[in-house]
């Protein structure tokens, strides 16, 4: 029991937060799972960012060079982001015409299925888990 | 996961192993599975004078090359592969000897059959050996759900008997949940049932009467629970239950029908 409550505590949080330099961003959700009945993730990724600075900030991701949106002389902020995604990938932070991350989060896709079709047909053992 | 099925399982382990080449892409699957679970679990025994079996670590330990795999204890041979059907030839070990593993002995003063002895008596239930089986095994699956169908033949000469192994099972996941309901039976020769739950004249004393089993039909169900926590870490609950067959439950050393088991824990994959 003692180890379970151990292994409890050692958990990475359900939402994942960046807090690279003084801005803090937080993304739900961070894990999207795909598997033969759900090949891809369509989701809304709620994206709020807060900053301990006023100022000018811009929201990007992997897929695209230009910003999703950008806030003028604001400290906080919200973005819901709907698009469908295969791989993992990742949202930033910021300042307005400067390419340095602010801060970053990684949303990642999970593959459950497999190509291998004995690994997908095969009945696991009575206490086989994973 | 027993010391024998975990001895193989490094075996296997250390006869395919081959490290990964530089040129490997990066987004090939691995061939290898390799996990472990933490937790609490329990399994009866439906055995007289027994213990349940309890589950603490749960390694999954699995290789799947393009013809030859190893999956946590089988050793397989893929001849077949198609949209409809996957054929293997499997070798494994006889699960049914893991109840003897926890056994007890103890005077009495009742014999098995309910009479009374006329002086305290040692009761031990007898030992069975891990029997190694090779069989034929065809698995089919879609959207509808998997089967898998095995057969089984003892090539160790402890039984002589054979096994008929059917199940069918269908997962549904919504993200990060996943269940998985499973069903299925196991019809057990004369020679195997009668192998591990039977009492042989040699065996017999006054406290445990001769019997000789039958074949028979066991008839299993089970339900995982899974929620993924992140990509490596998964919650699961497992629950499941077996109904020996009439042969099996009649012997004289089997006090329950079903044996039950549950596992809750936290699993890591590789």
């Amino acid at each position: 029991m003692r180890l379970l409550i151990l292994l409890l505590l050692l958990l990475p949080a359900a939402s994942a937060a960046a807090d690279d330099a003084d801005v803090e961003m937080r993304v739900k959700p961070v894990l999207c799972i795909t598997d033969e009945t759900t090949p891809s993730c369509d989701m809304a990724f709620l994206v709020h960012w807060r900053s301990e600075e006023t100022g000018y900030y811009c929201l990007f991701n992997d897929f695209g060079g230009e910003p999703l949106r950008c806030w003028s002389d604001e400290q906080t902020g919200e973005h819901e982001d709907e698009r469908s995604v295969t791989e993992s990938f990742s949202y930033w932070m910021s300042e307005e015409g400067d390419s340095v991350r602010l801060a970053t989060v990684t949303v990642e896709v999970l593959r459950m299925d497999t190509d291998d079709r004995r690994r997908r047909r095969r009945t696991r053992h009575v206490w086989d888990l994973l | 996961m027993t010391l024998s099925r975990l001895l193989v399982a490094l075996l296997a382990l250390a006869l395919v192993w081959q490290p990964a080449r530089a040129d490997e892409s990066a987004e090939q699957e691995s061939r290898w599975e390799l996990g472990i679970a933490l937790g609490y679990g329990i399994r009866t025994n439906p055995l007289v004078l027994s213990d349940e079996i309890p589950i603490a670590v749960d390694l999954d330990i699995a290789w799947f090359g393009d013809r030859w795999f190893f999956d946590n204890g089988d050793l397989g041979y893929t001849f077949a592969d198609n949209d409809y059907v996957t054929a293997s030839v499997v070798g494994r070990f006889n699960s049914d000897r893991v109840f003897f593993g926890k056994t007890d002995t103890e005077f009495v003063t009742a014999g098995l059959d309910g009479a009374a002895l006329p002086a305290a008596t040692l009761l031990e239930i007898p030992d069975r050996d891990y029997a190694g089986e090779v069989g034929l095994e065809l698995l089919a699956g879609g959207r509808w759900g998997r089967l898998q169908m095995t057969t089984h033949h003892d090539v160790s000469g402890t039984h002589d008997g054979f096994e008929v192994h059917v199940d069918y099972g269908r997962g549904f996941r919504q993200q990060r949940w996943y269940v998985e309901p499973s069903i299925g039976f196991s019809y057990k020769s004369e020679a195997l049932n009668d192998y591990y739950w039977g009492v042989r004249p040699n065996e017999a004393s006054a406290a445990l009467p001769e019997y000789e089993a039958g074949a028979g039909v066991n008839v299993h169900g089970r339900l995982m629970l899974g929620y993924q926590l992140n990509r490596s870490w998964q919650l699961a609950l497992v629950a499941e239950a077996e109904r020996l067959n009439d042969e099996a439950f009649a012997s004289p050393i089997v006090v329950d029908r079903t044996v039950y088991g549950y596992f809750l824990g936290f699993g890591y994959r590789f």
